[in-house]
């Protein structure tokens, strides 16, 4: 499985933020179950996008696509202010274990 | 603890879980939000995170918290309050300070209760995410992220960002313009200047000596940039490989479409808001001195008589006004040229000179200008500041409604 995270806006939006990815196979076979529980824990919880900004002001949304093995590539969009519990996990740990590589 | 959740769904009436997020102890409260929260995405509502926190009166109390690297708010620790001892973190430290600058210009400046106007407490929460290269207004709060050391530092370090965001929420409590192309340019436009401003106050800075850089303090110095954005110069701010180009126009001429989505920046708010930076720019350098005086003023008092779709023409004729209205026609004259030099022409009302132009300038020699009159056309000029004045009227009412909506 491999998990892609875009980032989009916040109070600069015209500084690019460079995307990161995640590819389970070169990961432990600890951390790839790790990630397969959270990715599993985000497809769960439906995922909402903003039509509006609502009342957020620079904050920043996140796309995240997961390409599995098999089927169609799941892509999720979330904002900084549509956050669920499993959707921060995923992104923490996308953030930690991208950034380490 | 979901057990428990979908218990609170099924029996507990919203009205209780409101209540409960006043609980002491923090497993009810987070057990309510998680209640609310999934309660709303399931009947698609958006409101709910504003509607349940909606802060009593507090005299601007500030309380930070720390997010630890998460993402979900709800799990945030306090770290510091109003009355309690500073923490060694220095992040919390900052955020707090920063809090407390920005509410202290409101109410010594614009004799203004904290972002509401009524005390609003004042929350922030920092070490938001991983390696978090922003922070953003909720709607409520404030919130910091640590930056990722390459591109940007820690936030908090930022005076001018701290007020900025919590700008937005001044906003969101007079005009309320909306976040989508030109009132969201002017929205964002507000929260530069006072964010500016905030930073000028505190540093004691005449507009002259101000760099009107926005978060030049955010970006390390490894990194090739003066800031985020440059209210002196909209599109400088940054050029490099590695950012892209500072995106901002510094003319209406200029002004960038971009379609009305979260990719679009909606409609470029972010971006366009460079041209009004700039008209404000121009305004303090000419009236001279302290920008948070006269200027500042102007753009505080016509954010009060704005409404949420002001668009830029709109704004601008609102500040000659207030310009006219507050103080006299060197003001008003510098009103007037800022707007013009960033291609907006102005179709205010003069105070004072029974619709014969600025009249005099500085020292009371000869105006050069006759704003908005065409030269030697008075009748012309006196029907223009007719039309000007019944719009203005037209505005004012659409005010009244609005704030007899509110209450």
């Amino acid at each position: 499985m491999k998990v892609r995270l875009a980032k989009h806006g916040g109070l600069a939006p015209g500084i690019r933020q460079p995307p990161l990815s995640v590819e389970s196979s070169a990961l432990s076979d600890e951390a790839a179950a790790e990630l397969a529980r959270l990715v599993a824990a985000v497809k769960t919880v439906p995922a909402v996008s903003a039509e509006s900004p609502g009342r957020a002001r620079d904050a920043m949304s996140y796309t995240i696509t997961l390409e599995e093995n098999v089927g169609e590539p799941t892509v999720l969009r979330v904002s900084d202010v549509t956050m669920s519990a499993s959707f921060a996990a995923l992104l923490e740990w996308i953030e930690r274990h991208a950034a380490g590589k | 603890m979901s057990r428990s959740v979908r218990c609170l769904n099924c029996i507990v009436p919203p009205h209780v879980l409101k209540k409960l997020l006043e609980s002491k102890d923090r497993g009810i409260r987070e057990a309510a939000l998680n209640s609310l929260l999934v309660t709303a995405r399931l009947r698609g509502e958006r409101g709910v995170r504003a509607a349940t926190f909606v802060a009593p009166p507090g005299d601007g109390r500030r309380t930070v918290y720390d997010c630890r690297s998460g993402y979900f708010l709800p799990l945030a620790v306090v770290a510091r309050t109003e009355n309690g001892e500073a923490p060694s973190d220095a992040s919390v430290n900052l955020a707090f300070d920063g809090l407390g600058t920005t509410r202290e210009f409101f109410r010594e400046v614009f004799d203004r209760n904290s972002i509401d106007g009524r005390g609003m407490r004042l929350d922030g929460y920092v070490h938001y995410g991983v390696r978090y290269n922003n922070a953003f207004w909720n709607g409520r709060e404030m919130v910091f992220g640590d930056g990722d050391g390459l591109l940007f530092a820690d936030f908090t370090r930022s005076l001018d960002v701290i007020a900025h965001e919590l700008a937005h929420g001044v906003t969101e409590f007079t005009a309320n313009l909306e976040y989508h192309n030109e009132p969201g340019a002017l929205n964002e436009s507000m929260s530069d200047v006072f964010g500016s401003l905030v930073k000028q106050w505190s540093l004691g800075q005449t507009a002259e000596e101000a760099d009107w850089l926005i978060g030049a303090d955010v970006l390390t110095p490894e990194i090739e940039a003066d800031a985020l954005r440059s209210m002196k110069a909209p599109g400088t701010a940054y050029d490099n490989d590695l950012l892209g180009k500072d995106p901002q126009p510094d003319h209406r001429d200029r002004f960038v479409v971009l379609p009305d989505t979260e990719d679009g920046d909606w409609g470029g708010v972010h971006i366009n808001s460079g041209i009004p930076n700039k008209a404000f720019f121009l305004a303090a350098v000419a009236v001279g001195g302290y920008a948070w005086e006269a200027p500042g003023h102007i753009w505080y008092e016509s954010l009060l008589a704005s409404h949420e779709r002001t668009r830029f023409q709109e704004f601008a004729d609102t500040t000659c006004l207030k310009a006219g209205q507050l103080y006299g026609n060197v003001e008003q004259q510098a009103v007037t040229d800022a707007w013009r030099e960033v291609g907006i022409r102005v179709a205010g009302v003069w105070a004072g000179t029974g619709g014969r132009g600025p009249g005099r300038g500085r020292g009371g020699e000869p105006g050069r200008g006759t704003e908005p009159a065409e030269n030697g056309d008075t009748l012309a000029a006196l029907t223009k500041q007719v039309a000007a004045l019944a719009a203005q009227v037209k505005t004012l009412a659409r005010d009244v409604k609005t704030l007899k909506g509110r209450k």
